[in-house]
C-alpha cells in the first residue's frame, strides 16, 4: 500500500434537468485500498461511479485516475485504467463464463479476431483465482447468483485496472457469498487495484473496507477509517435511523439499526 | 458432470462437435478438459465450420442444378451439364446444359446469397436487440422492403422513362423501404421504453402496416396472381444471370464483411452500458450496424420477396450449437442459412412438380415447429 493517489476527484457535479445529483464534491483515494461508498438510496453514489468510468458524460469539475485526467481520454483508455461491476446484467442468451470473463480483454485486443494465449492465460488465471474454472463453459444465466457476481467481478479483474468500481455486489445474496465477494474484493484491494464498492450492508462495509466514503444527498458527509467515521450520530444523521454502532469481540465493529427517526414536521405514524 | 465419461471414446467428426457444442454450454468440465485451450478449441470448430460448410454447400448445389420442377437428372450428368455450359461460354448450349446453366445455376447462386444474407442479417439484429427471437420480418424490415419493391414494380415499371432500370430500381426500392421500416420500428420501440419486447411488438405493428400497403398495390395489379404470390411467400422463380449476381454479390459481400465486427457483437451481447465501459462506441456501432442489416435484408427480398424464419432460426441454431461467440455463429450462420435457402429451394420445386410452391412457405413450414420448440425450451431466458 502507498499513499499516491488513485483517484482524484475535484468539484464534481452533474445535474439531470433541474436536479442537481452532486454537488461539487472532492475527494482523493490512495493507491490499494478497499473503499466503501455509503449512503442512503439516491445519495449519488452510482451517479458517481457512472462519472468515473464516463458512463455519465456532462459533469464539471475534474476526475483523475492514476494521474490521468478522464476528461479528455477516449472510452477505451479509459477501460484500461477504470473496470466496472455492475449490480447487475440484464439476460446474457447463450454467454459462457469464459467468453464473459474474455470480454474483459476487449479493451487491450481490438486489433485482432483471435484473443492471443496471453490473454487466454490471463483469463484463466482469473477463472482460477475465483474459482470458476469447472464452470467456465457453463451459460451465465444458468449461475447461482455468487457465481453470476463472480463471474462479473472476473471480468473486471482481467481488465488489470488500476480502479474497479463495483456496485451493490451482494444485495441479492445470502451471508456466505456476501463475505466471499467482500473477501476476495479485499484480496483484489491487497494486489494494488483499487476497488470502490457502494454497498448497503453498513457493518459489513466496516469489517472488510480500509476506507469509507459517506454520502447524503449529493454531498460528501464524511471520509475516514471506518471504525472512526462510523458512530451512531452519523447514522442518525445520514440514514435518519437510530442505530446501535457496537464493537465486537474481535474488535470489528457491527451496525444494528433499531428504528428510524422522523424528521422535524413529519405526522406522527400509526392509528 | 453429464456425458464427460464417455469423453475418450468420443470421435472427432462433425455430429460429435455439434453435439458436444450443444452439451458444452450446461456442463462443468472435467480435469481430462481443464488445461485445454478454448481459443484453439475455437479455432478448431471455426475451420469445422468452413470445411463442413464448403462439404455441404457443394452437395447442395449439385443436387439443386440436378432438380428442377420438370424432373431429376443424375447429378454426374448434370455437373457435366454445366462444364460443358460453362466451357461453352454460355453460347450454343444443348436443352440440357440450357437448363442447367440458365434456369438452374443462377437460382442457386441467388440462393446462397439470399441464404447467407437473410441468416445473418438475422444474427445482427438477435445481437442488437439482444434477444434472439428477432429477425429482418418480425423487425418489420422485410415487409417495409416488400411494400416498397411492389410498389417500384407496378407503379414506376409502367413509366416509360424508368422501364428500363428496373432491375435497379427494385433493389434501391426495397433499400429504402426496409430502412424506413426499421426507422419506424426503432422510432416506436424506443419511446416505448428501448427493450427488446418493444421491440418486437413495435416491429409487429410496422411490418403489418407495410404489409396492408404492400396488399393494396398488390390487389391493383391482380392480372397476376402468381406474382402476388411470389412477393408474399418469397420465390426464386424469376431469378435469372441478369439478377442472380446483383443479389448473391452484395448480400454475400455484406455478410462476410460484417464478421469483422464479430467480437464487437461480442462485447454487445454483455449489454449497452457494458459494451461502452469495455471502450466500444456503443451509438455508432449500433446505428451502423443496423442500417447494414436492414441493408442486407432488404436486398434479399427486393429480389425474391418475403422469405421468412431463415433470419430467424439459423442465428438461433448456431447460438444453441456454438454458444455465445459471434466469431462462431457469424460464419456458421452463412453456411447453414445458404444450406437451408438451397434446401427449401430444392423441396419447392419438387413437391407439386412441374408446379412451384413459394419457398417462402417451406421455410415457414419447417421454421415454425422449430421457433415453437425454442420458445418452449428457451423462452425463460429471453425475456427482456
Amino acid at each position: 500500500m502507498t499513499d499516491d493517489p488513485v483517484l482524484e476527484i475535484e468539484n464534481l457535479r452533474i445535474s439531470f434537468g433541474d436536479f442537481e445529483a452532486l454537488h461539487g464534491i472532492s475527494f482523493s483515494i490512495p493507491k490499494g485500498r478497499l473503499v466503501g461508498l455509503i449512503g442512503p438510496n439516491g445519495c449519488g453514489k452510482s451517479t458517481m461511479m457512472k462519472c468515473i468510468s464516463k458512463l455519465h458524460t456532462g459533469w464539471t469539475g475534474s476526475i483523475a485516475v492514476d494521474g490521468n485526467d478522464t476528461s479528455r481520454m477516449r472510452p477505451p483508455d479509459i477501460a484500461k485504467l477504470v473496470a466496472n461491476v455492475p449490480a447487475e446484467v440484464g439476460s446474457m442468451y447463450g454467454v459462457s463464463v469464459m467468453d464473459m470473463v474474455m470480454l474483459g480483454r476487449y479493451p487491450f485486443v481490438n486489433k485482432v479476431w483471435w484473443e492471443s494465449e496471453d490473454d487466454e492465460r490471463i483469463v484463466m488465471e482469473a477463472l482460477k483465482t475465483f474459482g470458476l474454472e469447472h464452470y467456465r463453459r457453463k451459460q451465465v444465466s444458468l449461475l447461482s447468483s455468487g457465481e453470476k457476481q463472480r463471474t462479473l467481478i472476473a471480468k473486471a479483474y482481467v481488465q488489470n485496472p488500476k480502479l474497479m468500481l463495483v456496485d451493490e455486489p451482494t444485495s441479492h445474496l445470502d451471508m456466505k457469498y456476501k463475505l466471499e465477494v467482500m473477501e476476495y474484493l479485499q484480496k483484489m484491494a491487497r494486489s494494488d487495484m483499487t476497488v470502490m464498492v457502494a454497498e448497503h450492508d453498513i457493518s459489513l462495509m466496516a469489517r472488510y473496507c480500509d476506507l469509507c466514503i459517506i454520502m447524503k444527498k449529493g454531498n460528501i458527509v464524511t471520509i475516514g477509517n471506518p471504525k472512526e467515521v462510523i458512530t451512531e450520530d452519523l447514522i442518525r444523521k445520514v440514514y435518519e435511523v437510530e442505530a446501535r454502532v457496537g464493537v465486537d469481540t474481535d474488535g470489528e465493529i457491527y451496525v444494528l439499526p433499531k428504528r428510524s427517526v422522523q424528521p422535524a414536521g413529519a405526522p406522527e405514524g400509526g392509528e | 458432470m453429464i456425458g464427460m465419461a464417455d469423453s475418450g471414446s468420443r470421435g472427432k467428426g462433425l455430429i460429435d462437435t455439434l453435439r458436444r457444442g450443444f452439451r458444452s454450454m450446461n456442463d462443468s468440465i472435467g480435469p481430462e478438459n481443464l488445461g485445454k485451450s478454448e481459443i484453439k478449441t475455437k479455432k478448431k470448430r471455426f475451420r469445422i465450420i468452413l470445411v463442413a460448410g464448403v462439404f455441404f454447400l457443394a452437395v447442395m448445389f449439385l443436387v439443386s442444378i440436378s432438380i428442377s420442377s420438370g424432373g431429376i437428372i443424375p447429378i454426374t450428368d448434370a455437373f457435366s451439364s454445366l462444364i460443358s455450359a460453362i466451357s461453352k461460354g454460355g453460347e450454343d448450349l444443348t436443352t440440357e446444359e440450357l437448363y442447367v446453366f440458365s434456369s438452374r445455376l443462377p437460382r442457386v447462386v441467388a440462393a446462397v446469397g439470399v441464404g447467407a444474407g437473410l441468416a445473418i442479417a438475422g444474427c445482427m439484429f438477435q445481437a442488437l436487440i439482444r434477444n434472439p427471437m428477432v429477425d429482418p420480418y418480425i423487425t418489420g424490415v422485410s415487409s417495409g422492403a416488400g411494400c416498397l419493391a411492389v410498389a417500384a414494380s407496378t407503379m414506376l415499371a409502367s413509366i416509360p422513362v424508368f422501364a428500363g432500370y428496373s432491375a435497379y430500381i427494385i433493389p434501391v426500392a426495397a433499400i429504402l423501404g426496409g430502412l424506413i421500416a426499421f426507422a419506424a420500428t426503432l422510432l416506436v420501440a424506443e419511446g416505448a421504453g428501448g427493450s427488446a419486447t418493444n421491440y418486437i411488438l413495435s416491429g409487429v405493428i410496422v411490418g403489418f402496416a407495410f404489409s396492408s400497403v404492400q396488399t393494396v398495390f398488390l390487389s391493383l395489379n391482380k392480372d397476376n396472381l402468381t406474382n402476388v404470390m411470389w412477393w408474399l411467400y418469397g420465390s426464386f422463380g424469376n431469378i435469372t444471370w441478369e439478377n442472380a449476381f446483383l443479389v448473391m454479390i452484395p448480400a454475400l459481400g455484406i455478410s462476410l464483411i460484417a464478421m469483422l465486427w464479430a467480437r464487437e457483437f461480442n462485447v454487445f451481447t454483455a449489454g449497452e452500458d457494458q459494451a461502452r465501459l469495455l471502450g466500444l462506441n456503443v451509438r455508432k456501432f449500433k446505428a451502423v450496424m443496423m442500417v447494414v442489416a436492414s441493408v442486407l435484408a432488404s436486398l434479399c427480398v427486393a429480389f425474391v420477396g418475403v422469405i421468412g424464419f431463415v433470419g430467424l432460426i439459423i442465428p438461433h441454431a448456431c447460438r444453441m450449437l456454438l454458444g455465445s461467440d459471434h466469431r462462431l455463429i457469424m460464419p456458421a450462420s452463412i453456411v447453414l442459412g445458404a444450406v437451408l435457402m438451397l434446401f427449401s429451394d430444392i423441396i419447392a420445386r419438387v413437391v407439386i412438380a412441374p408446379l412451384e410452391l413459394p419457398v417462402g412457405a417451406i421455410t415457414a413450414m419447417i421454421g415454425t415447429p422449430v421457433f415453437a420448440y425454442m420458445l418452449v425450451k428457451r423462452g425463460r431466458e429471453y425475456d427482456g
